[in-house]
């Protein structure tokens, strides 16, 4: 039995695995020492044959880097979604008077378009999802270098707000940008390989992308733009309330203590520090939180005296939304953290009120409202 | 050093280049460098292990070759023992302590709880079973000893094969070392073909398929029956595509610089039956145990039950060979006991298909057979895949329950992924049958040398647009 099936026990059934099976191409003929069935035919001596060896991979590669290329162009071609307002801050076309700047928090939660009705100021938000503050400082100084100063930017905080970045999530949307030695040098500081992504053609694009970033850019590159998701940076998030926190709640029934690094203070410093250098109003909001999420931040006290420290020492209004009317009601939420469409909606007006009030007070005291919840 | 980074990318090249250039006093040492280089990469401290087998088996083969009689007998299993004894372990010890603490615990017998954390150096059982060919060979007298040690080293290290096989025998890759390798254009570029389509198999099929299987093997109580069934199903192509995908890689890795490498899988998931399966699958390795285990063992040339208990030997021995665990010993005994089963009812089956008129030949006989044979192997592999026995029981047993058809993503595979995971295995079955019947690619070589290169760099182009480069390791390194 053994000897019909798994390998036999005579020495010619042995070398009979050794026969190739027929497979792609010309591999049996090379193997025969037969020459290849060839159109063309094989070059007569090793140089030639190197020279043709040569010509494909120059071939390849020049492929390569045009592919790259249109890919790249593409996505920076997309006027709608993530890639829409990318595209409109690294093109200079942004130029607005309030800038919000933060996590996918900030991107969720504030609504240019309500902030500008409200105030009479044009308003955009570089809120990035996935970014911690070292990324969300290198999206500012790159809206800087590209766009007139901002009269203000509204920085929003989180509870992880001085943890650095230990990785780069959804790194895909770095890529057409690496040229912007803002975005390119904190991301090699986070990961040392993305010099691959910037010098290596479709690199970024392939190995560290699972969303096909990269049909997008060829669409991208014909005129076309996905669905308008983004509304001058904003992401409104319109799914209800989902289990997530339930099971974050399961598995951590005693709460987290978020890390608190000094790379991650030295950070804040620095994006303070800009804005002073500048002269640009920077104003603190730690938008709202699901309450019982609050509760299960055991550290929640140190981390906002930091915030206070740091308030203090650059004398930036800090304005903490932790009892914001709503934080308890999960209809406006999407998960702990973040607001969904109609939350957001709420939210933006409450601080486009309050950053009208501040506006109008700042001629005369702004530090009235310089307020510390 | 993976095969899949861009680090190889440019090792490759530059000792394709090097070894051509160079005469062929310098080829053995420059190959025997770029294997420690490529071994390195890795865990470098683990040279020394290879090292050490190397260096007791280099020893043992002349020795052998030079005494007679009970001494030439006692090298040999001098050589076998310490070699066993490196990959024991690295590899088992952890496991034998553990079970005798299993089992003593069962009789109530007190023992010592020892924990030893040792990373397994890769690839180690490859390159332990080639040694091991080497010395036994010497000794059957099939082989002569090798004197140079360089040589010697550079056929155990011989780095497109090093770490995951084929494992070769000294009588066919030995004496390739001394021979003189001309540049070859039909042999390099038909190994650069080789070598992509194993670059396909591994990145565009095995890895994309991986993030499914990882997600719902990781947590099976946490996925319906229709995310099991899909889960195993991806599995017989990830680790196939895997494993031969290294394999492509490998022997044309080799063949690019001159070097035949033995096949190790002819297209397995077309066997009709297990037992055609195993002629099938990992060859180089099946061979082994069949040479070295099987035969000595007696075989098939004895009484029924003694052949029996030689194939569950055979088959429970190389799934330990797979790793240490239970769950691999026990998917050698179900193989085994397939084959075992398929021996018994031979007889009943082919007279099954005589009277309802399916004759050897006929279609319908033929794809119920290699249906069998593919369900059959899927099978099994819920035990290989499964982190224990329980798990693989849940599996097994909750394959057809509770389908849900609106919950078929995973957290790492979101729905956008299938349509390229499905994609991929039809392009696999189409290449496969494509390449047996070889007439596309008989045309694609009568083209123009434009119109060629253009549909060979569309393929890599693909390749690379459509691979994934998440989970870059190979399964069989770890073995």
């Amino acid at each position: 039995m053994y000897r019909q099936a798994i390998s036999t026990e005579s020495s010619d059934n042995f070398s009979s695995v050794m026969v190739d099976e027929p497979r792609a191409s010309n591999y049996d003929a090379a193997r025969a020492g037969t020459k290849p069935a060839s159109g063309s035919k094989p070059p007569s001596t090793a140089l030639s044959a190197l020279r043709r060896l040569i010509g494909f991979f120059t071939v390849l590669t020049v492929m390569a880097f045009a592919l790259n290329a249109m890919i790249t162009s593409g996505l920076r071609r997309i006027k709608t979604s993530e890639y829409g307002a990318w595209n409109q801050m690294m093109e200079g076309k942004v130029n607005a008077q309030i800038v919000v700047t933060g996590s996918s928090r900030a991107a969720s939660h504030y609504d240019p378009r309500i902030i500008a009705t409200t105030t009479g100021r044009s308003a955009f938000n570089l809120g990035r999802n996935g970014s911690q503050t070292d990324m969300q400082l290198a999206v500012l100084k790159a809206y800087l270098e590209h766009n007139q100063k901002p009269e203000m930017v509204v920085h929003n905080l989180d509870a992880f707000t001085f943890e650095t970045s230990h990785e780069v999530y959804a790194f895909a949307q770095y890529v057409p940008y690496l040229y912007d030695n803002e975005i390119y040098a904190p991301l090699r500081k986070i990961t040392p390989d993305t010099w691959k992504s910037r010098y290596v053609p479709l690199y970024g694009y392939v190995v560290d992308d699972m969303n096909f970033s990269w049909m997008l850019g060829i669409r991208g590159f014909f005129g076309w733009s996905p669905k308008s998701d983004f509304f001058q940076g904003f992401d409104p998030r319109p799914k209800p309330w989902t289990d997530d926190f339930d099971s974050f709640r399961a598995t951590n029934p005693n709460g987290v203590s978020w890390p608190i690094e000094p790379e991650g203070i030295r950070v804040m410093q620095d994006l303070a520090g800009l804005c002073q250098e500048r002269g640009i109003q920077l104003i603190f909001v730690y938008s709202p939180e699901y309450s019982e999420m609050q509760k299960l931040t055991n550290n929640r006290a140190e981390v906002f005296g930091h915030f206070h420290d740091l308030a203090q020492r650059y004398h930036v209004p800090l304005w903490d939304y932790s009892d914001w009317s709503h934080a308890a009601d999960t209809q406006y939420f999407t998960n702990s953290q973040h607001l969904n469409a109609q939350g957001a909606a709420l939210f933006s007006e409450d601080i486009a009120s309050r950053l009208q009030q501040y506006i109008a007070a700042q001629g005369s005291s702004a530090a009235d409202l310089r307020v510390a919840h | 050093m993976l095969f899949n980074s861009v680090e190889f990318a440019i090792f490759f090249p530059a000792v394709v280049a090097m070894y051509f250039l160079s005469p062929q006093r310098l080829r053995v040492g420059l190959l025997l460098a770029a294997s420690c280089l490529f071994y390195m990469a890795f865990i470098p401290i683990y040279i020394l292990i290879l090292f050490v087998t190397i260096l007791i088996d280099y020893v043992a083969g002349i020795y052998i070759e030079k005494v007679e009689g009970p001494k030439k007998k006692a090298f040999l299993v001098v050589s076998i023992v310490s070699t066993c004894v490196v990959l024991f372990i690295f590899k088992y010890f952890g496991f034998f302590t553990s079970s005798f603490e299993g089992l003593a615990g069962l009789f109530g017998w007190p023992v010592p709880h020892y924990v030893v954390k040792i990373i397994l150096p890769i690839g180690l059982s490859f390159h332990t079973f080639q040694s091991l060919s080497y010395v036994i060979e010497v000794y059957r007298g099939k082989q002569r000893a090798e004197r140079d040690f360089i040589v010697y080293a550079t056929y155990v290290m011989f780095f497109p094969q090093l770490v995951a096989g084929p494992i070769e025998r000294p009588q066919n890759l030995l004496h390739q070392f001394r021979e003189w390798h001309e540049f070859d254009y039909a042999n390099v570029t038909s190994g650069l073909k080789r070598m992509a389509w194993g670059f396909f198999k591994k990145l565009v099929v095995a890895d994309r398929l991986a993030l499914y299987v990882n997600d719902v093997y990781a947590a099976p109580r946490g996925h319906n029956g229709l995310q099991l069934t899909i889960a195993t199903f991806f599995f017989a192509y990830q680790i196939y595509c895997d494993f031969s995908g290294y394999s492509d890689i490998a022997i044309g890795a080799a063949q690019v610089l001159g070097f035949r490498l033995m096949e190790n899988f002819r297209t397995p998931y077309y066997s009709l039956s297990i037992s055609e399966f195993w002629h099938r699958w990992h060859i180089s390795l099946s061979t082994w145990f069949k040479d070295y285990l099987y035969i000595p063992l007696g075989g098939s040339r004895v009484n029924k039950s003694r052949h029996i208990a030689n194939l569950l030997i055979t088959f429970g021995i190389s799934g330990l060979w797979h790793g240490a665990n239970w769950t691999y010993v026990w998917w050698g005994l179900l193989n085994g006991s397939y084959l075992v089963m398929g021996s018994l009812t031979k007889g009943w089956r082919d007279r099954f298909f005589g009277a309802i008129g399916l004759h050897e030949r006929s279609f319908i006989r033929k794809a119920t057979m290699l249906l069998s044979t593919f369900i059959l192997t899927c099978f099994a592999w819920i035990i290989f895949r499964a982190h224990s026995m329980g798990d693989a029981v849940y599996v097994a047993t909750h394959l057809f329950s509770g389908w849900d058809f609106g919950n078929i993503k995973t957290p790492q595979f979101l729905l956008r992924q299938m349509p390229v995971a499905l994609a991929s295995i039809l392009a696999l079955e189409v290449g496969q049958l494509l390449a047996r019947r070889k007439t596309p690619f008989s045309l694609l070589g009568k083209m123009p040398v434009p119109a060629k290169w253009a549909a060979y760099a569309a393929f890599v182009l693909l390749v690379v647009m459509f691979g994934v480069y998440q989970n870059r390791q190979f399964i069989y390194f770890q073995f």
